[in-house]
């Protein structure tokens, strides 16, 4: 498989702060790869160094081959580059038919077509029930997958999700993994994800890359990283045990 | 895609209806047959006074467009209005063969689109966001006020100026003065119409739902890829081009231009007349602008005192009572009927 995203020494200080320092990372197309790390890691400013809500002071970020850098957010998105908040940013006061219409407005997909690619991402989220139904009336759960279910209509290849099942019930968890893997299978999209439920990381079997004060400090499965002594000292504690 | 996505019925709201929702294109019909008729049963000073009030309501749509559907307050409209006054002035000064009234119409749209357009680049590409754009807009409501102040020589200063009524000509084909007050109404309401369907079906087009998503997440749409900032400077751009049309139209319509017509305590009535009549409905913004510029004018004549002092209650009772205005009282009442039954 070839190489989709890359980062090259990529550091980012805020006013002495390191909140990341060179930080190598590579993902290959089609896969997933979870981050994480304690409060303070510098894993929610890593993800927006990627979807350019933050511009790097060191490094580079190429995307296939192509230094994306100095990109904006709204020319990330447009080339695939797409992310889901730490907080569900979806459009509240809108039916969940409209948000999924406004970010398939954004494709040029033809008139005739639209009505029926909504319903088929609103299937692939599980809402298609709830279409005219306000957002602000959905569980956190349902709004953290209509936010996913708006990267997927914009046809992102690169999904940045911070926190993807923060308040969501177990079954709701372990049903989010299976989208993920879903979405890398059979749309051959590549996801990073920001994640603290261990279940959720075990149940999704990809790489996970752990950062501690800024920097890699460790890549490899969960069950190595679950295993070494040193993540499991800074960031695990007895819960992997 | 599932088989039967084709049988599922294809969604009945759209985004952008609000205010006074589904009805909204019944009552709209209702309201122009009204306009239409009344010069039947009604003469005199109404139908001298009213196509006026129909181009504020215009000007009102204008500030509906921004304020409802985009989200962005622009207190600056009467700024827009009034250049496009001196505009039709001017062009009625000229003498260049053809038509000045033509000139006039077309250089207030191009005026007026231009300027906002200018304006709108600037503050929106550089990520200016609500509170700091109504400031900007208040700036350029008194910039228009100064300027034709001190530009006398071609304004006439405090003086104001004198604007000939236009007639339309068809070519060949004839010619419709508009110095009677008839012809005038029946030349100014279908240009409302025309606005008002021209605005309602880009609100519900692919733009209106665009601009819509722009007001409800900003971040949200900017992370998809919108452009936020040339929608944005669209939809000014357009709010801007039309009433600098209104205000060409009425300048012509009143006989005369002065600077007060494009000051901040206009602009703040125009705020006045779409807050009221619901700023979420583009006909609510019309009909707003029509009724509460008839009602002052009748509350001026009984209580040339308290006039403002009436209005502004109306105002505050409004607001905190209505915050969708009149409009959104209207959109609420089926719902009430439905809970009592």
């Amino acid at each position: 498989m070839s190489v989709l995203l890359e980062t090259k020494n990529l550091s980012k200080q805020f006013a002495g702060l390191v909140a990341n320092q060179d930080i190598q990372f590579s993902l290959e197309a089609g896969s997933i790869r979870c981050v994480i790390g304690p409060n303070g890691a510098g894993k929610t400013t890593f993800i927006s160094m990627i979807s350019g809500h933050l511009s790097p002071t060191e490094g580079r970020i190429l995307y296939k081959d192509q230094d994306v850098t100095d990109l904006s957010v709204i020319r990330r998105a447009r080339i695939g580059i797409a992310r889901k908040f730490q907080t569900p940013t979806v459009f509240d006061n809108l039916t969940t038919y409209q948000n999924i219409e406004l970010a398939v407005l954004r494709t040029g997909c033809p008139r005739a077509k639209r009505h029926g690619r909504i319903f088929e991402v609103l299937d692939l989220i599980r809402l298609s029930d709830a279409w005219d139904r306000p957002v602000q009336f959905l569980s956190h759960g349902q709004r953290q997958w209509l936010e996913i279910g708006l990267l997927i209509a914009i046809e992102a290849k690169l999904l940045l999700l911070d926190e993807p099942t923060a308040g969501m019930t177990a079954e709701e968890t372990a049903s989010t993994a299976r989208l993920v893997q879903m979405l890398t299978q059979e749309f051959k999209l590549s996801v990073i994800i920001i994640e603290h439920d261990i279940n959720f990381i075990r149940d999704l079997r990809a790489p996970v890359t752990v950062l501690h004060l800024g920097r890699v400090l460790l890549e490899g499965s969960f069950e190595e990283v679950a295993a070494n002594d040193q993540v499991r000292e800074v960031y695990l504690g007895h819960e992997a045990g | 895609m599932t088989a039967d996505v084709e049988k599922r019925i294809p969604p009945v709201g759209r985004i952008t209806l609000r205010g006074l929702g589904e009805s909204e294109t019944g009552l709209a019909f209702i309201a122009f047959i009204v306009m239409a008729l009344l010069p039947i049963f009604v003469s005199g000073y109404s139908i001298y006074i009213l196509p006026q009030y129909m181009l504020f309501g215009m000007m009102a749509m204008s500030l509906g467009l921004l304020w409802g559907f985009v989200g962005i307050l622009s207190f600056g409209q009467a700024g827009f209005f009034a250049l496009g006054a001196y505009t039709m002035g001017l062009a009625m000064q000229s003498d260049l063969g053809i038509n000045p009234a033509y000139i006039g119409m077309l250089l207030s749209l191009v005026a007026g689109g231009v300027l906002a357009a200018v304006t709108g680049y600037f503050l929106f590409s550089a990520g200016v966001r609500a509170t700091y754009f109504v400031l900007v807009t208040l700036a350029l409501s008194i910039m228009v006020e100064q300027i034709a102040v001190s530009q006398s020589d071609i304004t006439g200063g405090w003086n104001g100026m004198f604007i000939d009524r236009i007639s339309l000509t068809f070519g060949g084909l004839g010619e419709i003065s508009l110095n009677e007050d008839a012809p005038a109404y029946y030349a100014v309401l279908p240009v409302v119409v025309v606005t008002y369907a021209l605005l309602r079906w880009l609100t519900s087009a692919r733009f209106g739902k665009i601009l819509a998503g722009i007001r409800e997440n900003e971040d949200r749409m900017t992370a998809l890829g919108f452009s936020i900032s040339v929608y944005k400077t669209c939809a000014f751009a357009l709010s801007g081009a039309i009433a600098c049309f209104a205000g060409a139209l009425y300048g012509t319509h009143a006989n005369f231009v002065a600077p007060s017509l494009g000051g901040v305590l206009f602009s703040t009535e125009v705020v006045v007349w779409v807050a009221i009549g619901g700023r979420n409905s583009l006909l609510g913004a019309l009909l707003g602008g029509i009724l509460v510029a008839t009602l002052s004018n009748y509350l001026s004549t009984i209580t040339p005192e308290y006039w403002q002092l009436v209005l502004g209650l109306i105002f505050i009772v409004v607001i905190v009572f209505f915050t969708g205005g009149i409009a959104g009282a209207v959109a609420q009442l089926p719902r009430l009927w439905q809970s009592r039954s």
